[in-house]
């Protein structure tokens, strides 16, 4: 029985030597005017592959992926994605490193602004997985075409869904209106006929439900605080 | 009076103020100020959004006098023949004493309202009539033929006796009007947010014509005329939400050129000087020369934030305010920046509201509940100092407001 208990106490220790940033983090971080509450979950997939997500009440971000997550010994960084990110100001990110006395001091980073947060172990990591795109049905691989209208002239979309070989599906956006613009798909979902697509950072989301004779997907293109309906037809 | 003379040219006499010395005096009010100062008699004269309206001393920026209304003075007084006359969201017009800041007359207009819309911009609840968060200015007065002529929130642009005080005429448009309006060879020019400019006689307040600008009637981003027009060698130059500056026929109301900016607001009231139109745009942040004639254009070039301030020329110098806090200086020929002056609240910076080389840091500007958004990046603007104010140059002191509440004299 003591040997049952050392070995566990060992185990357990060499678990948290070897992954000391894993857990879930909180403190606050100050940037003038304002401090908001920043938590931080990080752990190791199954796949031994750091993963983490970000929360700040206050600022929009719950459960935001932490991407590019780069932990080397004490030292952590990474970005956030989908949140506090713009097409001119780039993405937010975080650069932190566990100090002696086991906290995790770093700094938040934002459009050349430089905010200090220190933070502490709270708990076990609830890291937040970002949604995976779905395969779609082979009803919907393809190329679709439709037009929407938007201050008084018209947008020409073409989409093209494929199915991946182990991602899930992937999609083409093509929008053509006085500049033609691509914007990246980042996900795909279709559950019994109905499609959704995003493309967060451009502020899209398309979604629509396939007809009866597959032949069409009737659905609303949202473009930032625009909600435009767009019917999209196979192409021959 | 707004603009420097009832025809909105932006040009002062003034030498411009290529290089930037000291903070001559700045004046302190309660709250921010989004009025362009006005100069008479030794006298600067602005509103507060504080709801005074005051009489400053432009040589050491000792309070003169101030007058309380009853709402926000985010409008231009314009001054004649001592009087000073200004408008407030208190639904009042006011004919002040320019010695004394005595009442001379009050003129009451059917109510002020902000530009408003269900879903405007995209904000939610759609279904609920929001005021347009941007709707930041009153329509500033001019004088001319012995009346005072201002717009409403009440859709009218009404002409006042200055004499008495007395209504000589009100002339209806579609909605909101808070452009000023300006005046050139018996005609008043104003635009509405009924998305049409109009041209009344300045005699009878019947409509001359009118044109129609673009037209959002889904979100209602799009339309509107909240940038106030100039008028110069019978053509009529004005910005418009829809994205366009306008020159028109001032004698018709007939197209000339119109000049596109993908989408984004003009607000800024160009500035016309020897055959050149100067303007700058909101979202885009561009700072624009055009030929007064063609509406080709002639210099454009990237600024960091938006542009609600009007140009203000003054000999070789160009000088327009940004929202984020920063008052630039240019050269008029070559649009090669002088000097830039930046309030002590833009440099604070308070909420990362913009990035650290001074652009709006669109995430954490934007930042807040779903789509409320809007209304509470408009509250994060007005914090840091922005200048929404219209420069005011005379002896080469430049005069303007900040939303931190001061009046500043740059010299």
């Amino acid at each position: 029985m003591r040997v049952v208990i050392l070995l566990l106490f060992t185990s357990a220790l060499t678990t948290y030597a070897s992954t000391p940033v894993a857990g879930r983090w909180e403190g606050s971080v100050q940037i003038p005017g304002s401090a908001f509450n920043l938590i931080l979950d990080l752990d190791q997939s199954a796949a031994r592959e750091w993963i983490g997500s970000i929360i700040i009440p206050g600022l929009g971000v719950k459960g935001a992926p932490l991407t590019e997550l780069a932990i080397n010994d004490s030292a952590v960084s990474g970005t956030i994605k989908g949140a506090l990110t713009g097409p001119r100001t780039g993405n937010t990110s975080i650069k932190a490193s566990l100090t002696s006395d086991g906290r995790l001091n770093g700094e938040l980073i934002a459009a050349g602004n430089i905010a200090s947060f220190a933070l502490r172990r709270t708990g076990s990591p609830q890291v937040e997985l970002p949604p995976k795109s779905t395969v779609v049905s082979k009803n919907f691989v393809g190329e679709w075409k439709g037009d929407y209208e938007m201050d008084g002239y018209p947008r020409h979309v073409t989409l093209t869904l494929a199915n991946g070989e182990s991602n899930g599906a992937t999609a083409q956006l093509t929008v053509v209106g006085k500049r033609t613009n691509e914007p990246v798909v980042d996900l795909v979902l279709e559950e019994n006929g109905f499609l959704t697509i995003q493309a967060h950072d451009f502020g899209i989301t398309y979604e629509g439900r396939l007809s009866k004779e597959l032949d069409s997907v009737k659905g609303t293109f949202t473009l930032g605080p625009f909600e435009l309906p767009l019917t999209l037809r196979r192409t021959p | 009076m707004f603009r420097g003379n009832p025809a909105h040219s932006g040009v002062y006499t003034s030498a411009g103020p290529r290089q930037f010395h000291r903070i001559k005096w700045k004046f302190p009010t309660g709250d921010r100020i989004v009025s362009s100062p006005v100069l008479s008699d030794g006298a600067i004269y602005f509103g507060g959004d504080d709801g005074n309206i005051y009489a400053v001393e432009a040589a050491s920026g000792r309070q003169l006098w101030k007058h309380t209304t009853g709402g926000p003075v985010p409008c231009t007084p314009a001054i004649d023949n001592g009087v000073v006359y200004a408008t407030s969201y208190d639904g009042k017009f006011y004919a002040l004493d320019a010695k004394t800041g005595g009442v001379r007359w009050k003129f009451a207009t059917e109510g002020e309202r902000r530009f408003e819309a269900k879903g405007i911009h995209g904000l939610q609840p759609k279904n609920q009539t929001i005021a347009d968060p941007w709707d930041v200015f009153l329509s500033s007065p001019i004088v001319a033929q012995g009346a005072v002529y201002f717009g409403s929130g009440d859709g009218n642009l009404y002409a006042i006796d200055t004499a008495t005080g007395e209504l000589r005429w009100k002339f209806q448009t579609g909605d909101v009007v808070h452009a000023s309006p300006a005046y050139d060879n018996g005609t008043v020019f104003v635009g509405s947010w009924d998305s049409y400019f109009y041209a009344v006689d300045a005699a009878t307040g019947k409509e001359k014509w009118r044109f129609h600008g673009g037209e959002d009637p889904t979100v209602h981003n799009q339309v509107g005329f909240q940038s106030s027009p100039a008028v110069i060698d019978g053509v009529v130059y004005t910005g418009c939400r829809d994205a366009q500056v306008y020159a028109l026929d001032a004698a018709t109301g007939k197209e000339k050129w119109r000049f596109d900016n993908a989408l984004s607001w003009v607000i800024s009231s160009p500035a016309v000087n020897q055959g050149k139109v100067y303007f700058a745009t909101s979202d885009s942040s561009l700072y624009h020369v055009a030929d007064a004639a063609t509406g080709k254009s002639v210099l454009k070039q990237q600024d960091k934030a938006y542009m609600f301030s009007s140009p203000a020329i003054a000999g070789d110098v160009v000088v327009i305010g940004v929202l984020n806090g920063t008052l630039q200086a240019r050269d008029l020929k070559t649009g090669e920046a002088l000097w830039n002056f930046e309030t002590d609240k833009s440099k604070e910076n308070k909420g990362w509201v913009l990035t650290k080389d001074r652009s709006f840091n669109e995430p954490f500007l934007y930042h807040s509940n779903w789509r409320e958004a809007p209304l509470v990046a408009a509250d994060r603007q007005f914090g840091i100092g922005a200048i929404f104010s219209s420069p005011l140059i005379s002896d080469g002191v430049i005069y303007f407001g900040a939303t931190d509440g001061y009046l500043y004299a740059l010299e």
